[in-house]
């Protein structure tokens, strides 16, 4: 599948990072980041077709952050982000996607089945 | 309310009678002017000014308190107030009544009986003593009128003239007339008295049960910021048990649907860190059952006896010396004292000596040192674990001793670890009475302060041991 769209994973446990690359790269070329200031670092240096976020990494709500940052940013404000975190069980909300409280087009909860995730990305991807 | 006093009406049933009295009281109005209007029609021609003129007075005074008792609600009026205003009202009845009776015959009037109503009821609304003085009052002024009727001080008003004065037998009637007043309000008495009792212990009952009330609505509120407390912990374990448990799932997932061959070397890297997060999890388990245990009050258990920490920490740096000098870090006692605590659970005092002792020599820089300073003062141990490692933000210093919570930098200087430790040590400590409290600048380094009383407070139900000759011990190692 030469796709060739780039996606960017930006997640602070290796293992799941790992995990997530073995099946986003059987469609996408995938690139990683370990926390927000690094992420935002390689958006700016080569702009990724996709961005899947997690929320919890050394700050609390690092993720949202860094998502909201893309969307104010007029160069970034189209990239398409996703969110894969298990962050609504500690905040004991069902965080709708909402442009005003997520900034983010799909909304995902750890663990997504490899099939599923595939399945979202493309269908943010296609649109 | 004053509770000895009166209680048979409270408040607002008082208020309620004295309402519903007020419109009797219209109707003794209009009797006593149509009286006074058909006075000369029956032939008492020279008494019906004066009856119009009681009636006029009545109306007054009735629609004065009518406007009192109505300027407030039913629930609004104090206790005193209504009991004044009743007081009041029946003085003033009784006024009227005496002129009534002296205008419609002295005690030949059949106005006389209404004195005994007021007494009768008066005896129910208030206060039996005040009643006795009212009814002997009452007897003095009416003996009065009939003695200044017989004596022609005033004018007699015979209903009908052919009556006269009655002579002796009215004498007799004056005595039976002070003793039915009397009387009365001695019969009402005996027969409400049980019943103002049964009140007042009523009243009694419904305080305790309102103060009990309140205590139950105070315990159920700190059961539920309890609640809310255990609640939130549950939320806390629960996602960080999650996180490593997706991670495994995700992993094992990706091997099983063939996305990765198990084989290869991604496969083989999935499968560690599946075993690495499961560790993880193993330790979160194994620390969250070691807080609970600690939660569930330990401290009560009968094994508690005599701990002597000098020993303890010195046990405690052989112990801990080769993970320090893995680390390069350099372990300093500095003792001061005997502390010898004269109760303790030593299990959970070595946990949190050695959790903060580890913790000192883990955010240590390599080559630095670690400090254990221990004094004793005042019946007091305090032990300061310093070091001078990588510190903790300022935001986190007091966080970081909650479940859970760990710093950025201590996750980037040593990434295991449960977030669980300070909070164990800190339940530790606080089962023996003492308190852990922690100093650092960022970048600076941490000093970790535990003081623990050396010797029971017998208000805490902590600890089996006795208060005894070890309390003499101590007051000596507090010189040394």
């Amino acid at each position: 599948m030469a796709e060739e769209r780039t996606i960017l994973l930006v997640d602070d446990d290796d293992v799941f990072v790992e995990a997530v690359t073995a099946v986003l790269e059987t469609r996408y070329r995938v690139r990683r980041a370990a926390n927000g200031t690094q992420a935002l670092q390689m958006i700016g240096e080569e702009r990724p077709d996709l961005v899947i976020l997690d929320v919890m990494m050394d700050h609390l709500s690092e993720g949202f952050d860094v998502a909201r940052r893309l969307r104010n940013d007029p160069e970034t404000a189209d990239l398409p982000i996703i969110m894969l975190t298990g962050v609504d069980q500690v905040y004991n909300v069902r965080m709708e996607v909402d442009e005003s409280w997520v900034p983010c087009d799909r909304y995902l909860e750890k663990p997504v089945a490899p099939g599923d995730l595939l399945r979202h990305v493309a269908e943010v991807l296609g649109s | 309310m004053a509770r000895a006093e009166f209680v048979y009406l409270f408040a607002p049933e008082l208020y309620e009678r004295l309402v519903w009295f007020g419109r009797l009281r219209w109707v003794a109005v209009i009797v006593l002017a149509v009286s006074s209007v058909l006075g000369p029609a029956v032939g008492v021609e020279d008494v019906w000014p004066a009856l119009f003129i009681v009636a006029v007075f009545v109306a007054a005074y009735n629609l004065y308190f009518t406007i009192v008792l109505g300027r407030r609600s039913r629930e609004g009026h104090p206790y005193e107030r209504l009991r004044a205003c009743a007081v009041r009202q029946m003085l003033l009845d009784l006024a009227a009544l005496l002129v009534t009776v002296h205008f419609t015959g002295g005690l030949q009037s059949p106005v006389l009986v209404f004195f005994v109503f007021h007494m009768a009821i008066g005896t129910i609304m208030l206060p039996t003593r005040v009643m006795y003085l009212i009814a002997g009052g009452t007897s003095l002024a009416v003996a009065a009128v009939y003695v200044s009727e017989a004596e022609g001080l005033i004018g007699f008003h015979p209903l009908d003239p052919a009556f006269g004065m009655c002579g002796r037998m009215c004498h007799v009637n004056m005595v039976a007339f002070a003793v039915a007043l009397v009387g009365i309000v001695y019969l009402t008495d005996s027969v409400t008295s049980r019943f103002k009792e049964r009140n007042i212990e009523l009243w009694e009952a419904t305080e305790a049960l309102r103060r009990r009330t309140a205590e139950l609505q105070e315990i159920l509120h700190q059961m539920e910021v309890v609640e809310e407390r255990k609640s939130h912990y549950m939320r806390i374990s629960a996602h960080q048990l999650r996180s490593p448990l997706a991670t495994v799932r995700t992993s094992l997932q990706v091997l099983t649907e063939g996305y990765v061959d198990p084989g290869s070397e991604r496969g083989r890297k999935l499968l560690a860190g599946a075993v690495e997060r499961v560790d993880g999890l193993l330790e979160i388990v194994n620390d969250l059952l070691e807080l609970a245990k600690m939660r569930e009050g330990r401290a009560r258990a009968p094994w508690t006896r005599e701990v002597n920490v000098n020993q303890l920490l010195a046990d405690l740096f052989d112990a801990l010396e080769p993970y320090a000098e893995d680390r390069g870090v350099r372990l300093v006692p500095d003792f001061e004292g005997v502390a010898i605590l004269d109760w303790g659970i030593p299990p959970d005092l070595v946990y949190a000596f050695e959790n903060l002792m580890q913790n000192a020599i883990k955010y240590s820089h390599r080559g630095g040192e670690v400090t254990v300073r221990l004094r004793v003062a005042d019946g007091t141990l305090t032990v300061r674990v310093e070091d001078h490692g990588i510190g903790i933000p300022e935001e986190l210093v007091e966080d970081v001793l909650l479940e859970f919570v760990r710093a950025p930098n201590a996750k980037k200087h040593a990434p295991e670890g449960t977030g669980l430790g300070l909070a164990i040590a800190r339940e530790a400590v606080e089962a023996h009475g003492g308190t852990l409290v922690l100093e650092s600048r960022e970048g600076e380094g941490t000093t970790a302060i535990v003081s623990l009383p050396l010797h029971r407070d017998p208000a805490t139900e902590n600890g089996a041991g006795s208060m005894g000759s070890e309390g003499d011990t101590s007051a000596g190692v507090t010189d040394a």
